[in-house]
């Protein structure tokens, strides 16, 4: 009863479920129009007879477009759409970790980890109700503004429309369920976990439906390619792009929800001169960091699937994603990338300052970071610029002779690989810290043996399915010829080799030489996927340019094995190692939180830009080749314009969450200061 | 609390105005603001090239020589593939023939590339042209026949008239666009007082024929009659011609820059001339006419003669009733029937 009633005294929940309540009786109103009007074909036959007739005033059904207040349409709904998509990252990514967080505090114990992620809830239950009027902001500037794109999309998406707003109920009430019963089922923590579970069974439900209506509007299928007219509702619903969406989105979220905790906590963290909070806030700072950076090392694997399925869908929107009008927004997305590696690393090398053994491994610190400041070089090279005569005279040519090939793909690839491995070294380093003697690894029992050995084997079945799929992958599948055979016997010969890596590795840990596994595996790692396969790419896209991609998806088989392999070793290595001394929690550098604001506000305007290019792929279409966007607005803005109005969309965003944020905790501070300590 | 808050936001403000600033660089570095379409339009090289480095995308796949960086399908300059595309463009024909015992000419060649890409695939390079008739790059016929001259004008001779499109793809590629609409609705009437206005910001009536409402054809001779525009035009055109008036000089209205012996500069149109003198209109009410022995250069003019700045004169209200008074103009006199017509 008393959760009931705290349960009617939140205005947050009242406010969502008002909203949620909006989109009922919206969404049908969308779709019932859409029903009268099936096809493309249908409502332009009848804005044809709307317009005939001699009408006084604005006749609304003979609309497509329209305006509000003066204000650029497309530049309302770019703002309203981008920041909903930003606070439902948050509030779908949150409750991600928050959950894992509480399975980790019933394992081990450790009430910190509770506390942790029930604050981490706090946050999430202030924001949700954003999200949903954000949600309802974005139905009505979509049915307003843009009405015929609408009817057309309503007369697709119709059905799911409704699931995703009983969804939208499920997740709400889930999300109140589990955080207002938190003290109530403290000692149910199955139960109070399995709720968790389902709030996040229905967050996951909600953003995959919203992915398919995005996805739709860039490969659409389902559809009549002439009329438009709707052949199958599920093959609309299950175009190619959704699944590369939904994994994309997925660990987007994490890392998203990740970095703005840690934002958070990093603002708490300067604002306060307790001792207690200091160190309650730097710890989440390093949680919430730790979340983003270990989905974050993931997401250029999941963007690479995004892009090679866009381009598989359409080789005239993938070669305009990088060869043409969007290849110079992937520069500004390099450097936001690298400065969230740059910073990650940065943050990690800080925080070790902290930890009493750490002087050991400072010597390789200077090594990272010129890999890291290499690699971003890398990176950031364009493969030509726009040069006048005079200029071409003055460099040779359009290209310059050696950087020419650092604007490639396969340089490319290799430098993300090689900042991810330098990034996972940090990580080890800052793991490793404060840990003095080791417990030997055959001293650790049968359990650690055979938990070693099956990951071994996840890692081998890994790396031979995909050897396999080289070895027997027939040319002509690429349209290549026979003779082009030979080029793909090398990454498959590498992967082989990179299996015998696991098995010495293996072998070693068995024989307490854990660590020198771990470098061996690293190293070759290194070796294989970087430079061999970094160097091989250039003769493969001169000899057989379509089996590029396949030595991309090699180097990220080599490198998961790795960063599972590695880790598994890591965990067994310093398990029950003695510690020099404890993490001094709350004696981090101001530079270090200030590091911690950068990394969420370049996630921010990562999150804006990517949605800009994937948004603007579709150039003058709403829904690609099938209905065209005739409006005034039907051109790609300039970058210029697009950094503008990112920039304004950051500051936007970042303003209100920290004031949703303010409302949601800041006003019970005092509550929450006694739960900390 | 309150100034590490404070100071945190003025960092997050200035890191974003760090971002605003690159993407402004990174506009400026790598070529501008390029949007926006070609003003070249026809059969022609000039054209087709346009539509190769732009609307048409053929530069995202193709690099021409040392131009373009692509390099997903064949260099169609000289390269390492081959000879420059309007010389290789023969030996395929010839290859083709070979193979399908059909006689090809290099147009045919080209023609077919276009229709059915996967009907010949250079070697090392994989089927995944798209077909650029049918969306989302929707060229028309007219526009894939420019983009042919233009390949054919690389090392050989554009033959327009030897390009003959496929049924199929001639049907799909002259499939009606989407019908373009005027974003606002104009008043026909207003329209026409403003045509008429030479006191106005528009005064089209110094150097235009049209009808006015007794059915009186009248007007200035500098640019073409617009009695018959409604019936040979469609708006967007219109809208464009009145925009950038440079964009499609319509033929015969090419302007000229004169340069008298006396250092006197008169650009027009040359309407007459003999052995003796050469009859020019201009803006000015009166027609000029300049003995041949005073003029020391005749330099034909790439750019219009008609004002450029009437984005600037007019209103987007006043741009829109003028419209719709020219979409009246079919040759006799304008009625509300007319305006109101779809």
């Amino acid at each position: 009863m008393n959760c009931l009633r705290r349960f009617r005294r939140n205005k947050a929940l009242n406010f969502a479920v008002l909203i949620a309540l909006c989109f009922l009786l919206i969404l049908p109103v969308v779709a019932q129009s859409a029903n009268a009007h099936p096809s493309r074909a249908g409502m332009l036959q009848e804005e044809a007879v709307a317009d005939t007739s001699a009408v006084v005033g604005t006749d609304p059904l003979s609309e497509d477009y329209r305006t509000v207040w003066g204000m650029d349409s497309r530049v309302v709904v770019w703002i309203v759409a981008e920041l909903h998509l930003m606070f439902g990252a948050f509030v779908l990514g949150v409750p991600l970790f928050a959950v894992i967080l509480e399975v980790v505090a019933v394992k081990t114990g450790d009430l910190r980890y509770d506390k942790l992620a029930h604050e981490f809830t706090t946050l999430l239950s202030a924001a949700f109700a954003t999200t949903a009027a954000l949600g309802g902001l974005q139905a009505f500037v979509l049915i307003g503004l843009y009405p015929t794109f609408m009817k057309y999309l309503g007369g697709v998406f119709h059905q799911s429309f409704y699931i995703y707003a009983l969804m939208f109920f499920g997740e709400a009430f889930a999300l109140y369920l589990y955080y207002y019963s938190w003290e109530r089922m403290k000692n149910h923590k199955g139960w109070h976990i399995t709720l968790g579970v389902i709030m996040n069974i229905f967050g996951i439900m909600i953003m995959v439906i919203a992915n398919s209506w995005a996805s739709f509007m860039m490969s659409p299928s389902g559809v009549d390619p002439q009329s438009g007219n709707v052949l199958s509702h599920w093959e609309a619903f299950f175009n190619p792009l959704w699944n590369p969406l939904n994994i994309h989105r997925f660990l987007a979220n994490i890392t998203f929800g990740g970095v703005v905790a840690a934002a958070y906590a990093a603002v708490k963290f300067l604002g306060t001169d307790d001792p207690d909070e200091k160190a309650h806030y730097d710890w989440m700072g390093y949680v919430g960091n730790f979340v983003a950076i270990a989905s974050l090392i993931f997401l250029p694997f999941a963007g690479y699937y995004l892009g090679r399925e866009i381009y598989s869908f359409s080789s005239v929107m993938g070669n305009n994603m990088m060869g043409g009008a969007f290849s110079w927004t992937f520069i500004v997305q390099a450097i936001l990338i690298g400065m969230l590696f740059i910073g990650a690393n940065f943050y990690l090398w800080s925080g070790m300052q902290r930890i009493p053994g750490a002087e050991r491994y400072q010597g390789y610190i200077k090594y990272i970071n010129f890999v890291l400041l290499l690699c971003f070089a890398v990176w950031l090279t364009p493969h030509n610029l726009p040069l006048s005569p005079e200029e071409q005279i003055v460099m040779g040519g359009q290209y310059h002779p050696v950087l020419k090939y650092l604007g490639l793909m396969s340089a490319k690839n290799a430098a993300v690989n090689f900042i991810i491995i330098s990034t996972f070294f940090s990580f080890l380093l800052y793991r490793r810290a404060n840990k003095g003697e080791l417990w030997k690894f055959s001293q650790q029992g049968n359990q650690a043996k055979i938990v070693l050995a099956a990951v071994a084997v996840i890692c081998l079945g890994m790396l031979f399915w995909y050897a396999e799929f080289l070895f027997t992958l027939e040319p002509e599948s690429m349209d290549l010829g026979e003779e082009k055979r030979q080029y793909f016997m090398f990454p498959a010969i590498l992967l082989v080799v990179q299996m015998a890596v696991v098995v010495v590795g293996l072998f070693l840990t068995y024989k307490d030489r854990g660590e020198l596994a771990q470098y061996i595996c690293m190293g070759m790692t290194v070796f294989s996927g970087v430079f061999c396969l970094g160097v091989y790419g250039y003769v493969i896209m001169t000899q057989a340019n379509a089996f590029l991609r396949n030595i991309a998806v090699s180097q990220f088989m080599m490198l998961l094995s790795c960063l599972i392999f590695v880790s598994a070793i890591d965990i067994f290595l310093f398990r029950k190692a003695k510690e020099i001394g404890g993490i001094a929690w709350g004696r981090m550098t101001t530079a270090s939180q200030y590091i911690l604001v950068l990394i969420c506000v370049s996630t921010v305007l990562l999150i804006a830009l990517m949605g800009f290019i994937r948004s603007g792929l579709r150039e003058d279409w709403h829904v690609y080749g099938i209905l065209r966007d005739t409006s005034a607005s039907a051109f790609t803005p300039s970058m210029a314009y697009m950094g503008q109005v990112v920039g304004l969309i950051a500051i936007i965003f970042l303003g209100m969450i920290s004031f949703v944020f303010w409302l949601g905790t800041g006003l019970g501070s005092k509550e929450r200061k006694g739960a900390i300590s | 609390m309150k100034s590490g808050f404070l100071r945190v936001s003025v960092f997050a403000i200035c890191l974003i105005l760090v971002f605003v600033y690159i993407t402004h660089f990174l506009t400026e570095i790598s070529g501008g603001d390029s949007s926006g379409g070609s003003a070249v339009t026809g059969v022609s090289p000039e054209a087709g090239e346009a539509i190769f480095w732009g609307k048409g995308k053929c530069f995202t796949c193709h690099s021409i020589g040392g131009r373009g960086s692509a390099i997903r399908c064949p260099n169609l300059g000289d390269s390492n593939q081959g000879p420059v595309i309007g010389v290789r463009t023969e030996e395929r024909a010839a290859q083709r023939s070979a193979e399908t015992g059909r006689k090809f000419t290099g147009t045919d060649y080209l023609v077919e590339t276009l229709a059915t890409p996967g009907a010949y695939v250079v070697e090392g390079f994989k089927n995944e042209m798209p077909l650029v008739f049918m969306p989302p790059i929707s060229l028309q016929a007219e526009e894939i026949m420019a983009v042919i001259t233009y390949l054919q004008s690389q090392g050989g001779e554009p033959d327009p008239a030897g390009i003959k499109l496929p049924a199929k793809m001639l049907a799909a590629a002259s499939a009606a666009p989407e019908p373009f609409k005027p974003y606002l609705a104009g008043d026909w009437e207003a329209g026409r007082h403003w045509f008429y206005d030479v006191t106005g910001p528009a005064g089209c009536v110094r150097c235009h024929i049209a009808i006015d409402e007794n059915g009186q054809e009248t007007g200035g001779q500098v640019g073409p009659s617009l009695t018959m525009i409604a019936a040979t035009r469609g708006p967007q055109y219109i809208l464009e011609s009145i925009l950038s008036p440079s964009a499609v000089i319509a033929s015969g209205y090419e302007s000229e820059l004169v340069i008298t012996k006396k250092g006197t500069f008169i650009a027009g149109l040359a309407k007459e001339e003999n052995d003796e003198q050469l009859m020019l209109v201009t803006s000015l009410p009166e027609t000029l006419y300049v003995k041949k022995n005073d003029i020391e250069k005749r330099v034909p003019q790439p750019t219009s003669v008609m004002p450029s700045n009437f984005s600037e004169l007019m209103s987007v209200q006043l741009l829109h009733d003028i419209l719709a008074y020219l979409l009246t103009l079919n040759g006799e006199a304008p009625t509300a029937e007319v305006a109101a017509a779809p």
